[in-house]
């Protein structure tokens, strides 16, 4: 058997090593895509483990309110006859405003009660153990020391705090006394989080129940680790879209495996019969070729686990920016690779080799005997049955469309995956037709628009029409994809700019400083927009004040903003009713809206009810958003008010008067905020800003495109080159019949030329289908948004052409080597 | 007009084969003049490809020279030799080496499409019909018989009516009724269109057809007869 694999494999595969290693490549290529995004997209979610969990250890029950906890409710649980232990907690963000490296960095800051806990926290002070109430502690990671200070940004405010001393703790946290914490965050009186450790009286959930049933409303008793599991399902979505998407670099490869094999099998059938007529059984044949596809599995496997660790840190970058300004704070972790990643790597590449190789393999298998006697045959036979494929490519296309119509299975868009795969097939089973039809019809058109070397490349493809389908079939699901995954972004992004375009109404926007992201809503002082409302270039404000919270078990923001004010440009778009009689009842009424995302997620519509900690309200209107995907729950600011009194807003809208200049006015607004540190920007800024994130948040699908593409244009350079070798003799005799070195490259050239042509064409249309698909069955399950359809032209043919000389330049190689033949040597006869 | 087509002078064909020197050709010199068949005969080995080769600007002597209508084949780059190809020579193979893809018509037409040549079809067409195959056009090559693909690569040779035609084994895989058949074309090939033929040959039948014999033995030139072939 060893020796039967030496043979029929090894020693072929020796004596090509250039399309070997294209090959090996390809196989790593796809495993490493998988394989970073796996490793980048755990590494963006693991960090949700929040910073007070890490700080702390875990509790087993934590108790949170929108807004923050009243600090009776501690009194009242301190109060109750049960052993509980508790730690108080408030959470917030600083963003470190000195200079150095971390300049920008926004890191979380953790108010303790420094005096029951900071020796369990292991915090050292010049003072003794007992730290004073002024200082800030820094965790080592931000390489200060006692004494030191630190610049930093609370909510809107810059100062400088004097380091108390320095904690043993991975990554960068600032702890302060509560004290300090609540006024500098400007929460008096509230804590963020109570941590209870009950005693074992009882089991967990029942001291939830009962704890939960004495706390007064508006307050949660969850338990621990509840909000790193929302945040996790939130998520989920998000991340597996990236990793289908991830995949199909990898069906790309199995194409090429595919292709890669039957070459193997075509030329050496003489060598199969004679094999089994010295009496190789049919099952070692199989097994020698599966196992040439295994040996690619493995050195792509490990090849691809390497790349996709190099991967990995790129992509974790791109990934931890979307997941900020998608759905929530996210610090990454560090990637990391183990036992478990290399069992995937491996387990990709040789599945998906084998997985591939099998079809060709059986061919292999079923080689009888008595083709020892016949000559070595260097095309396909023609076992292609069109006129069956394309039937059955009709039947996969409407099998796609019924998966297409199937809803979400747990949130996720799995008759949206299908529908794609089903289609892929269809097209695979659709393209043999359509490279014969096409080669057929054009021969002559060819002749005249490429001589006498095109219509030649085209007889040759539509010769060795199987192979050329495969390489077909590859490339045109890589561009497929990038054109779908254009279309998609295209019409987001158009639908995008438009929903801006009646959103943002007013001339000037105002947030605290520092980076954004889904669920930090830092506030401003409440005096501020006061200020700014009085001077004389301002016509209105609006207050919007938004919360992070929970919403059935998955994060959500309460918001509320002034309807009235917001009333003065129009503003949100409803899918439906009227929008100006749902702002008219919106200030009055006991009712919120709610944002498209939310209402998918959670099943709502008009006239259905929200029930908040505080209450339940009637939702009189659906609208459009395009923020986040964190979804959104609006009610009028003086709703909001009366549960949670809190008045400093988050954000600011400033509407200009009429005729006033608006730089002017900026600058005006500007002046009104000094000593604050905050964020102005002009509406048209704010647009360009808001782009900009959306373009970061796309970057990455750009980059797995990029590797589809790649993979399937090496594919193209090796199965061309396999095309080189095996029409030797035939390159040779045109040289004999007065071809010039030229225009044996050209034939090359206009081989791939037509690939790449055929590739385009199928691709296109396939990826058409497939932009459906995306737009409004995919993406619309997954993050729950109506897309508008748009063209993103340019786009697409900037794309289109890029792949298209891609492909051409694929054929240089091997054109080369076609016009190095010695066409003596290749016509030699017997 | 010169009087000579092909003159090999002192021509030398060295191959490196597992290192060992093989001298294809030693120091062979020899003159065809236009409008004659010249057989060439030989043990296998003996250099008869190599000469072929050599005098259709497919290969160049290691010493010594070729000169094709006056053309020193060593004086020309690979576009130059392409040209001397394209308008003087045709080859015709042992084994047919047809384009098993294209039509009949397409594989005749073929030499005249590489050199840009206009009406190809119709010369394509003429040419088949001078070696009456009129009305295959549209066959495939596996469609015909062993004789009928000769034929076909035979008016692939003569498409571009070039002044040398050079044939290696023609008939060495044709049954012998075949092969006199194919003999007697070249034969009228010769006569009717000028056409020098030089040809590869095993068969004692050939003798009848040719205007000279050219005996070749380890790559020299063993003996030369002329003969009256009406
Ligand atoms: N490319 C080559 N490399 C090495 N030796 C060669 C090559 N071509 C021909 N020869 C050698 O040159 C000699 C003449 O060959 P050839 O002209 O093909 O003979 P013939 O056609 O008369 O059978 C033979 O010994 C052959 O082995
Ligand atoms: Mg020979």
């Amino acid at each position: 058997m060893l020796r039967l694999f030496a043979r029929l494999i090894l020693r072929p595969l020796k004596s090509e090593p250039a399309r070997a290693l294209l090959t090996a490549f390809a196989v790593a290529l796809g495993v490493a895509v998988v394989l970073a995004i796996d490793l980048a997209g755990e590494a963006a979610a693991g960090s949700f483990r929040s910073s007070v969990e890490t700080l702390t250890g875990d509790a087993d029950l934590e108790i949170t309110a929108v807004g923050g906890i009243p600090e009776a409710v501690y009194g009242q649980l301190a109060t109750l006859p049960v052993a509980l232990r508790l730690k108080v907690r408030l959470e917030d963000y600083a963003t470190l405003s000195g200079g150095g490296p971390d300049k920008g960095a926004v890191v979380p800051l953790i108010g303790i009660d420094v005096v029951a806990d900071a020796l369990e926290l292991g915090i050292t002070s010049e003072a003794g153990p007992v730290p004073d109430k002024d200082s800030v502690w820094v965790s080592e990671g931000l390489g200060l020391k006692a004494g030191d200070s630190i610049a930093l940004q609370i909510q809107d405010q810059p100062g400088t705090y004097r380091v108390g001393g320095v904690f043993k703790q991975k990554g960068k946290i600032i702890v302060a006394d509560i004290g300090l914490a609540q006024r500098l965050v400007r929460r008096p009186g509230r804590l963020d989080r109570i941590l209870v450790w009950v005693p074992p009286a009882r089991t967990v959930d029942e001291w939830q129940q009962q704890l939960q049933q004495q706390m007064p409303a508006g307050v949660t008793v969850a338990l621990q680790g509840a909000r790193t599991q929302e945040n996790r399902r939130m998520l989920e979505a998000f991340r597996w879209n990236l990793r289908v998407l991830s995949y199909i670099a990898l069906v790309v490869g199995a194409f090429l495996i595919y292709n890669t094999i039957s070459v193997s099998v075509v030329r050496r059938r003489s060598e199969i019969g004679i094999l089994r007529a010295l009496g190789a059984t049919r099952g070692a044949i199989l097994a020698a070729f599966l196992g040439e596809a295994a040996v690619f599995g493995v050195v792509g496997g490990a090849v691809g686990l390497l790349l996709g660790r190099v991967m990995a840190e790129g992509a974790v970058q791109l990934l931890g920016a979307t997941v900020e300004s998608l759905y929530v704070s996210s610090r990454p972790a560090a990637i990391e690779i183990n036992a478990v990643s290399a069992l995937l790597a491996f387990t990709i590449g040789i599945s998906i080799s084998v997985l591939s190789a099998w079809s060709p393999a059986r061919e292999a298998a079923g080689v009888p005997p008595t083709e020892a006697m016949a000559r070595g045959r260097s095309d396909y036979l023609a076992r292609v049955h069109q006129r069956r494929d394309l039937l059955l490519a009709v039947v996969l296309a409407v099998l796609a469309f019924v998966a297409s119509q199937q809803p979400p299975v747990a949130g996720k868009p799995f008759g949206g995956y299908a529908a794609a795969l089903l289609l892929i097939g269809a097209g695979a089973m659709a393209i043999p037709a359509m490279v014969d039809g096409i080669n057929r019809l054009s021969s002559r058109l060819l002749l005249r628009l490429g001589g006498v070397e095109a219509m030649l490349a085209s007889r040759s493809l539509s010769a060795s029409l199987r192979r050329t389908s495969v390489l077909v079939g590859a490339l045109a699901t890589a561009i497929a994809m990038m054109v779908s995954v254009g279309i998609m972004v295209g019409s987001f992004r158009q639908t995008v700019l438009i929903w801006m375009d009646n959103q943002l109404k007013a001339d000037i926007y105002l947030r605290p400083a520092g980076t954004a992201s889904a669920d930090r809503f830092p506030t401003f002082d409440a005096a501020l927009p006061d200020r700014i409302a009085a001077l004389p270039e301002v016509r209105a404000v609006d207050r919007f004040r938004a919360y992070p919270i929970s919403y059935n078990g998955l994060p959500a923001t309460l918001a509320g903003g002034e309807t009235q004010v917001v009333e003065l440009g129009g503003g949100a778009q409803f899918m439906s009713g009227d929008r100006a009689s749902i702002m008219r009842r919106l200030p009055t009424c006991r009712c919120v809206i709610i944002s498209e995302p939310f209402a998918n997620k959670h099943h709502l519509t008009t006239g259905d009810s929200v029930t908040l900690p505080f209450g339940r309200f009637e939702i009189i209107g659906v609208y459009y958003d395009y923020a986040n995907e964190r979804g959104y729950i609006i009610m009028d600011r003086r709703t909001l008010l009366k549960y949670l009194p809190d008045p400093a807003p988050s954000n600011l809208a400033v509407w200009v008067k009429p005729g006033v200049d608006l730089d002017q006015a900026k600058l005006a607004v500007e002046r009104a905020a000094q000593g604050s540190n905050v964020a102005v920007f002009a509406n048209r800024s704010l647009r360009v800003e808001a782009i900009k994130i959306f373009d970061r948040t796309f970057a990455i699908t750009y980059a797995l495109e990029a590797v589809a593409i790649i993979v399937a244009v090496m594919g193209i350079a090796g199965a061309l080159l396999a095309l080189v070798i095996d029409r030797k003799r035939e390159l040779g005799l045109l040289r004999f019949l007065g071809a010039t070195t030229g225009q044996v490259r050209k034939l090359i050239l206009c081989e791939a030329g037509l690939l790449g042509l055929l590739a385009n064409v199928a691709g296109f249309l396939l990826g058409l289908a497939l932009s459906l698909i995306l737009v409004f069955v995919i993406n619309k399950q997954s993050f729950g948004w109506t897309i508008q359809f748009h063209w993103p032209v340019a786009v697409l043919t900037g794309a289109l052409s890029l792949v298209y000389v891609a492909t051409l330049l694929a054929g240089l190689y091997p054109a080369h080597i076609a016009t190095r033949l010695n066409p003596i040597e290749v016509v030699h006869e017997e | 007009m010169d009087t000579i087509l092909i003159r090999f002078e002192r021509v030398s064909k060295d191959y490196l084969a597992d290192g060992e020197p093989v001298h294809a050709l030693r120091e062979l010199s020899l003159d065809v003049a236009p409008g004659q068949f010249v057989a060439l005969m030989g043990r296998s080995g003996c250099g008869k490809s190599t000469l072929l080769n050599m005098a259709g600007a497919m290969d160049l002597p290691s010493s010594g020279r070729v000169l094709l209508d006056g053309q020193d084949t060593l004086h020309l780059d690979d576009a130059g030799l392409t040209k001397l190809r394209r308008e003087k020579v045709g080859f015709v193979f042992q084994s047919f080496q047809l384009l098993a893809n294209l039509t009949v018509a397409e594989n005749v037409e073929l030499p005249l499409l590489l050199a840009g040549g206009a009406s190809a079809r119709e010369r394509a067409r003429e040419a088949l019909g001078w070696v009456e195959l009129d009305g295959y056009e549209a066959r495939l090559p596996h469609q015909l018989s062993g004789g009928q693909m000769q034929r076909v690569a035979i008016a692939r040779a003569v498409v571009h009516a070039p002044k040398l035609l050079l044939a290696d084994e023609p008939i060495g895989n044709l049954d012998t009724a075949t092969g006199d058949l194919i003999l007697k074309l070249l034969r009228r090939i010769v006569t009717e269109r000028g056409t020098t033929i030089l040809m590869a040959t095993h068969s004692p039948e050939s003798v009848v057809v040719c205007d000279q014999i050219v005996r070749l033995r380890d790559g020299r030139i063993e003996a030369v007869e002329t003969r009256d072939a009406r």
